[in-house]
């Protein structure tokens, strides 16, 4: 009865409405002709057409809520990609890096779909109902884990950059690249869930001479890394999630490793096997790869934090100041990090390095994490030589070039952090260059 | 009164920022929640108060109780066991001569590490030379564009030869890893010894020497002691705590200048050319749709696999594979038919292992061979 009645006022109602519709629909050709007709005016020169003109968009049904259950970016943002680049490439793709677009990221997270991707055999396509994990060696119970067992430890969530020691790597000698994604780009940043080690470990009986973990994927380069075990029983953790979802196949699905603020490969993707040993592994990436040779001819091992390191996101060369005009007052924002700890403060320069002034740290300042600074600046049209020096919460502070060479050399591939400067032209370009005073 | 004002106002400052720091310092620590100081020279962040750093913590008492799991097999750990350790621990029972993994290494790995370990196209060089005369190279500093730089390779660079034992067993060749026996793997790595001309015992490794599991443990390559910290042995982990512990051995910085830091100009090195400047996207700062693929709709999908997995080595003739738009080669793949191409692509053949490396079924894997004959006519 009650339901007969709404129906019978609903069908009223939109019959009046069709009228409505039918004696205005004359006017609404177009918002500018309704324009024209209703309040006649005059397009002039000035008038900027994104706002005189009827967009599509505005005058016509989007996508029903159906459309992309899961959501993806907008079309118009297809430039904001990860990206390759043949040096840093095998010849099959399969043994290669792709970088993340820095220079189009805001905040401190970086969107999955843009989380830099390194791997050695291919990304693996696992089924988690098959996938294991294996703790084994100095335990006195070994254990195997599916991934439902897994996720039944209380869940640990933690935002840390994971940084490729290799990244600005290719920079030890020159400025090579007129790109801040390819200068800068080997790390990102992300919310992670998942269990700390120690918690999962506290119950295995870890023996007294249990001194080094090996940490080893199941994929098909079977990747392996030595974590020693005074940073398992830290802040070491096996995730599973990565800002609030599943970890992408080409971050490990359903689980790597995490080893907050050390060097990126050690937070082994694909996590299939833990075992403790006395004895460190020497595993593949142990040795001309994953270690910094010195000018005296040693090569640094096991070299764990990424060390204190920022760049200037804006500007940059991909984000010039090309449409600024004397006198705009612009903001001047970057990244900080630190693997030793919590990033402390950032200094600015504009004449590269010699003279520094403090920026201003903004948003959440975590350990381990990607920072924001940021610093206020007029504009004049002058060149300049735009530099940031972050220092952390350990009392290490970036290193000028001159400093880091003067110290280890040139050729040591990994873990450069020497302050990164960009050239900003009468013109507004931006320039990669390096300050070797 | 203003003056007295504005120095309450400074006053409060200070007390802020000296309690802002001092929370920092009792947050953060040099050491462990186990109270060892820290490895890496960095710091630690024990629980206090409910939290690490900004982070709060759960911290009942019945935290610790959850445990979950079931206890690994004997043979589950044997299984997966697959590391081979510096002082011969994983090392499986096998042997193979160097003549052996010359034949192996023809037939499986030159197609990437060209002949002779020379590497190339973004494959690694598997020896430069003598590793005792590269090894001196490791001192070098490319300070000027003509210098010569240090070489690393396994020979002059590696550590430990049981990391390129485990590596080729469980890693190699890289389309197809797992597949090869220990005695291959015995006979690749007796191989790889030779050509960089390592001696075992004093004494060069000619076609006829044979690797096993005793003589393995003989070797000791040219940059064993080439390594800070020293890792091994039961100081290992208190060698690198110290190291770390000194900024000055691996370039940390503690110091922090304001004003003139360095004298007159600065020194400025800019790119040389365009640099490298080649990537894949091309850089760009347009916001527009992408311009709609060519067949995107399917019609391609055997092209778009040739380009991603056999253009590799069929783009060019440098692999010994038939080059793509080679008529004569391919007439002469095709002389035995359509079918035989097929088998001998699914199964492998030459250098080329079984679909190419591919996870392809047959039906698709076909429709790629099809693609590129129809490109070779």
């Amino acid at each position: 009865m009650n339901k007969s009645m709404n129906v019978s006022k609903k069908v009223s109602e939109q019959s009046s409405r069709r009228d409505f519709f039918k004696k205005t629909a004359a006017y609404s050709v177009s918002a500018l002709a309704a324009a024209s007709v209703m309040a006649p005016v005059k397009v002039k020169a000035e008038d900027d057409p994104a706002i005189m003109e009827e967009q599509p968009w505005a005058t016509k049904w989007g996508q029903p809520v159906t459309y992309n259950l899961y959501g993806q970016p907008s079309e118009y943002e297809s430039n904001v990609t990860r990206r390759t680049t043949e040096l840093l490439s095998s010849g099959n793709m399969r043994a290669s890096i792709a970088v993340t677009p820095l220079q189009d990221l805001s905040g401190i997270i970086t969107p999955n779909g843009l989380f830099f991707n390194r791997h050695h055999g291919g990304t693996p396509d696992i089924d988690p109902n098959k996938h294991r994990l294996m703790i084994h060696g100095l335990v006195e119970k070994p254990i195997v884990l599916t991934m439902d067992q897994l996720k039944r430890y209380p869940s640990v969530t933690r935002i840390h950059f994971i940084e490729c020691p290799a990244n600005g790597g290719p920079e030890w000698r020159n400025p090579q690249f007129p790109s801040i994604q390819f200068a800068k780009g080997f790390m990102s940043c992300a919310e992670w869930t998942g269990v700390y080690l120690k918690d999962i470990v506290k119950d295995l009986g870890l023996k007294p001479n249990a001194r080094w973990m090996l940490a080893e994927g199941g994929d098909s380069s079977h990747m392996g890394r030595t974590v020693p075990i005074d940073k398992v029983l830290d802040d070491a953790m096996i995730v599973w999630g990565q800002n609030g979802e599943a970890l992408r196949p080409e971050q490990g699905y359903p689980i790597r490793l995490l080893v907050p603020g050390w060097e990126g490969n050690l937070c082994v993707k694909w996590l299939a096997r833990l075992e403790f040993a006395s004895e460190p592994y020497y595993c593949k990436e142990e040795t001309a790869k994953y270690t910094a040779l010195r000018k005296d001819g040693k090569a640094i091992q096991h070299f764990y934090a990424n060390e204190v390191n920022s760049v200037i996101t804006s500007p940059c060369p991909e984000k010039p100041w090309t449409d600024l005009k004397k006198g705009d007052v612009v903001e001047i924002e970057g990244l900080a990090w630190s693997g030793f700890g919590t990033i402390e403060g950032v200094d600015i320069s504009f004449d590269g390095g010699k003279n520094w002034v403090e920026a201003s740290l903004k948003g959440l300042v975590l350990p381990k994490s990607w920072t924001r600074f940021s610093f206020i600046y007029k504009y004049d049209g002058k060149p300049l030589f735009l530099s940031s020096r972050a220092r952390d919460d350990a009392g290490y502070v970036q290193p000028s070039i001159k400093q880091e060479r003067d110290a280890v050399g040139i050729e040591g591939v990994y873990h450069r952090n020497g302050i990164h400067t960009w050239e900003i032209k009468e013109n507004g370009e931006v320039h990669n260059v390096q300050i070797l005073s | 009164m203003f003056k007295s004002y504005r120095k309450v106002i400074s006053t409060v400052a200070v007390v802020a920022l000296a309690s802002v720091s001092a929370m920092a310092a009792s947050d953060a620590s040099r050491t462990y929640a186990n109270g060892k100081k820290v490895i890496d020279g960095g710091m630690a962040y024990p629980v206090k108060n409910g939290k690490t750093s900004e982070y709060y913590v759960n911290t009942q008492k019945a935290y610790k109780d959850v445990k979950f799991g079931r206890p690994a097999t004997a043979n589950e750990m044997k299984a997966w066991d697959i590391d081979v350790m510096y002082d011969g621990t994983g090392l499986p029972d096998g042997q193979g001569s160097v003549e052996e993994g010359d034949e192996i290494y023809e037939a499986k790995c030159a197609s990437c590490h060209f002949d002779f370990g020379a590497g190339g196209a973004g494959y690694p060089a598997l020896q430069q030379g003598n590793a005792y005369e590269i090894h001196e190279t490791l001192k070098l500093q490319r300070l000027h564009p003509d210098d010569d730089g240090p070489k690393r390779n396994f020979g002059s660079y590696w550590p430990y030869a049981s990391t390129l034992f485990w590596y080729i067993k469980t890693g190699m060749p890289h389309p197809a890893p797992m597949s090869l026996s220990n005695d291959e793997v015995y006979a690749l790595v007796a191989y790889i010894l030779s050509i960089n001309e390592i001696k075992i015992d004093g004494e060069e490794l000619d076609d006829d020497f044979v690797l096993n599991k005793e003589n393995f443990l003989k070797i000791k390559m040219p940059n064993k002691d080439g390594f800070v910290p020293k890792i091994e042995g039961k100081n290992g982990l208190e060698n690198a705590r110290k190291f770390y512990d000194n900024p000055k051995n691996f370039g940390g910085n503690k110091t922090r200048c304001m004003k003139n830091c360095f004298e007159g100009e600065p020194k400025v090195a800019r790119i040389v050319g365009a640099g490298i400047s080649v990537f894949n996207p091309p850089l760009s700062s347009k916001k527009e749709k992408p311009a709609k693929k060519e067949g995107a709709a399917g019609g391609n999908e055997a092209k778009t696999t040739y380009e991603a997995s056999c253009a590799v080595c069929h783009a060019t003739d440098a692999m010994g594979a038939p080059m793509v738009g080679d008529k004569k080669a391919w007439a002469a793949v095709l002389k035995k038919g359509i079918d035989a191409v097929y088998t001998n692509g699914i199964k492998g053949i030459n250098g080329m292992p079984p679909k190419g490396g591919t996870a392809l079924d047959d039906a698709k894997f076909k429709a790629v061979v099809d693609y590129m004959v129809s490109q070779s006519k």
